[in-house]
């Protein structure tokens, strides 16, 4: 199956991604190569199985893996905002949404 | 304009989505404070709702207790399997790029919301609830090129809420709305403060002449009962007109402009979101147990409907039932006066939206001790019932009584104990009628409303202690009427 160039500047915009033409044209034959090797699965019979989306073995226990609810501390917004390139009064700062 | 008569050829259809705020301590997946009403931006959040590449969700128990709440306020029970899915959007306020939320399996599926409407109960069919993470904050500054971001809110539990598209006018939107808040207000699964956005309500409107569904535009984020059936009234009448001027509908997202009360275009079904859902494997699955839902039911409080029933049956009138189903602890409290006595009952609850309530308003009283008064009211309404108080002389000692005072006491010292011994009201009786023999003339030649003044002269020799109904017995026994 070849993805055609719509579904990859498809998959970029919902990706937010810019792509050149050479990169469209260069994804569409790397994205069908992978999904061609992923639809091999798609010959195995699995009609009675319950599909497994987990294999932590945490779930159908006497207890669901939850924590109780609580506040403990937190890492500082001094800290956090580290990681944004830009903020304003302890907001960070993007591009305009709306017009 | 459209005249009324093509309005009526039209019927319009729509189903309500509501965003609850669960009331939990700490958010959905994280040890972060669900509460930054108060908080400088970006405070209240940590690793997880930041999106920290490796930072791992851990599921909140309280969520799912309460969650698990709300499906008996939806008159369902949980599902005893339910799990999370990841819902793929980038957008600023959303660092992840990807909301965790239940698609496939929801915590509810199922349930209703009886509504009353011009006097006929109805019930609007709820077809999911799910446990959800809120998004950040954004705000777009005046004139700038830029949005600013605060993620306090980020991770936040909401239960969404989806009923069947089963309403049909503004009205029973607005209805459905408000008996949706009620309900999860008295489940106690949200703090249900509107005006804090605890509750937001996305309105799927269509209007049709046939039996096949019109196409439908949602608007989204109204956070009062007024907006919703304002909002629902606007769509309905707009999308009339476009089909009426030969148009159609577009599909898409609109908001709401409560200063203009009209709806406006946000995005079209052409840049709307292909979400991506896949299993969300950072999460497991909830299992509920049949020992779990059995104890929370047990717990489980009664529901305004209920409550109005038994309202009901001592007689009083709708308007004032609404006012007690408003507060949870007042209607609460009327239904154990209820269980006391009727006559009583009906004393206290006219004191509790009249008199208290304003006492309550002036800070002069606060509800707990109201409640926690009511031996003080039983013995006040006691008092009125025996004739020993006049209402007035009651409604005088209400704030006494609830700040724990003898009522029979404070009655004495404030010299309101009404004199209801009737050998003591006849002796002022004969006094009075020896006095104003004019008067008692009048009232014997049929003159009857001279029999005020005789009243009123009994209760000025009595300095107001009289009860002035024995009274007035007593003076037409004297005058042989």
């Amino acid at each position: 199956m070849k993805l055609t160039r719509e579904d990859v500047l498809k998959l970029a915009r919902l990706s937010r991604l810019h792509l050149t033409d050479d990169e469209v044209a260069m994804y569409q034959n790397d994205i069908s190569a992978i999904i061609d090797y992923i639809t091999q699965l798609d010959g195995v019979d699995v009609s009675g199985l319950t599909p497994t989306y987990q294999v932590t073995g945490l779930t159908s226990q006497d207890k669901n893996a939850t924590r109780n609810d609580e506040i403990l501390p937190q890492v500082s917004q001094e800290e956090l905002l580290k990681n944004v390139p830009k903020t304003e009064g302890g907001q960070i700062k993007v591009k305009r949404m709306i017009g | 304009m459209i005249n009324q008569a093509i309005k009526n050829l039209y019927t319009a259809t729509i189903g309500i989505e509501c965003h609850v705020q669960l009331k939990t301590k700490s958010k959905l997946f994280a040890s972060e404070t669900n509460d930054s009403r108060n908080l400088d931006p970006n405070t209240a959040v940590g690793h997880v709702s930041f999106g920290m590449p490796g930072a791992l969700p851990v599921l909140n128990e309280k969520a799912v207790e309460l969650a698990a709440r709300a499906a008996f306020a939806l008159n369902t029970i949980p599902q005893k399997f339910s799990k999370f899915d990841r819902k793929h959007y980038f957008y600023p306020d959303l660092p992840k790029g990807y909301q965790i939320s239940q698609f496939e399996e929801p915590i509810i599926l199922g349930g209703y919301i009886a509504i009353e409407i011009n006097g006929e109960s109805k019930r609007i069919g709820i077809t999911r609830a799910h446990m959800e993470e809120d998004a950040g904050k954004s705000t777009h500054p005046e004139g700038q090129d830029y949005s600013l971001v605060d993620l306090n809110r980020a991770g936040t539990p909401l239960l969404e809420i989806v009923s069947e598209p089963e309403i049909h006018s503004a009205a029973e939107a607005r209805a459905f709305a408000k008996a949706l808040y009620l309900q999860m207000k008295y489940a106690d699964v949200s703090e249900a403060d509107l005006y804090n956005g605890n509750m937001r309500f996305d309105v799927n409107v269509s209007v049709s002449k046939t039996d096949t569904l019109g196409t439908r535009t949602e608007t989204k984020n109204l956070n009062s009962f007024k907006a919703v059936e304002k909002a629902v009234e606007y769509e309905i009448a707009r999308q009339i007109e476009v089909l009426e001027s030969g148009d159609d509908i577009v599909q898409e997202t609109r908001g709401w402009d409560d200063a203009k009360q009209r709806t406006f275009s946000q995005r079209t079904k052409e840049d709307a979101h292909d979400y991506r859902y896949m299993p969300e494997p950072d999460v497991p699955p909830i299992v509920i147990t049949d020992e779990y839902i059995a104890e929370i039911q047990s717990a489980f409080p009664t529901m305004p409907g209920e409550l109005r029933v038994k309202l009901q049956s001592i007689g009083l009138q709708a308007a004032q039932i609404e006012t007690l189903i408003e507060e949870p602890i007042l209607s609460q409290f009327a239904v154990t006066l209820v269980d006391e006595d009727a006559v009583k009952a009906r004393t206290i609850i006219n004191w509790l939206t009249g008199e208290i309530t304003k006492l309550v308003i002036d800070s002069k009283a606060t509800w707990k001790e109201v409640i926690s008064a009511k031996a003080q009211l039983l013995q006040l309404a006691t008092m009125v019932a025996e004739n020993k108080l006049s209402s007035t002389g009651a409604k005088e000692l209400l704030a006494d009584a609830i700040a724990g005072k003898n009522p029979e006491e404070v009655a004495k010292e404030k010299n309101l104990l009404q004199v209801s011994d009737e050998g003591e009201i006849e002796k002022i009786v004969s006094e009075v009628l020896a006095d104003n023999e004019k008067a008692a003339n009048d009232v014997k030649s049929g003159e009857v409303k001279a029999i005020s003044f005789l009243v009123g002269q009994v209760m000025a020799k009595s300095k107001g202690q009289a009860n002035p109904g024995l009274a007035q017995q007593i003076i037409k026994k004297h005058l042989g009427l």
